[in-house]
């Protein structure tokens, strides 16, 4: 849990990132689905958050509609979507919340096939944590 | 009767927002029972990652922000 005295953004700070560092509330979310392009939205949201960059949210929790959780999606300063492929169902959940507050990133548009019964690499999922730093420093 | 809940570990924002919501509260003469959520696992059944936050009868209303007076006799109203 992210607390409003600042410590996330103390160990945002010491790893660089550009979320928490500033003192902004970043959420992270991964479509966490079953093919090799979810297995590395999750592994990558992780690794953000180990990093200090947010803090890795519920997806699940906003898709049941859970009131608390969309209130903090809501009001966070950034929601940092990863999904895995354009189906991009962790969007619609965003977008049948009316929440707006987002940026969204896809895995299969640096080129990563889609695919069942593969691994995801670290190469792969640094890929990505690459891309979102980006779109948190943009944002 | 309002049931005004923050949700926070007691840090000084908690404390703050506590106090802007009861000052709110009394402005607008609403009758309010004010309830310190402070454990975190109580917290995180409310949903709710970032603190402080206010809950009003129930429902998350404001979270990981210290709202204005204004914001709050908003929600209060």
């Amino acid at each position: 849990m992210s607390d409003c005295c600042g410590k996330g953004a103390a160990d945002g700070a010491a790893s660089g990132c550009c979320g928490e560092a500033s003192g902004r509330n970043v959420l992270l979310y991964a479509c966490s689905g079953g093919a090799n392009v979810a297995e590395i939205s999750d592994r990558a949201a992780r690794e953000l958050m180990f990093s200090g960059c947010g803090t890795m949210f519920c997806l699940a929790g906003l898709g049941a509609g859970i009131q608390g959780m969309l209130q903090t999606a809501k009001d966070a300063d950034l929601n940092i979507i990863i999904d895995g492929c354009p189906v991009g169902c962790a969007r619609k959940v965003f977008d049948n919340a009316g929440i707006t507050n987002y940026r969204q990133i896809r895995v299969t548009d640096l080129g990563i096939e889609k695919a069942k019964g593969v691994r995801s690499t670290d190469e792969q999922v640094s890929q990505v944590v690459v891309l979102a730093r980006e779109a948190i420093a943009e944002a | 009767m309002k049931k005004l809940e923050i949700l926070g570990t007691g840090c000084p924002k908690c404390s703050q927002l506590a106090a802007s919501a009861e000052a709110a509260a009394r402005e607008l003469g609403v009758e309010y029972e004010l309830v310190k959520i402070t454990d975190i696992n109580e917290i995180m059944k409310y949903g709710v990652m970032v603190t402080p936050a206010l809950a009003v009868d129930g429902e998350v209303k404001v979270v990981g922000k210290v709202p204005s007076a204004d914001e709050i006799k908003a929600l209060l109203s």
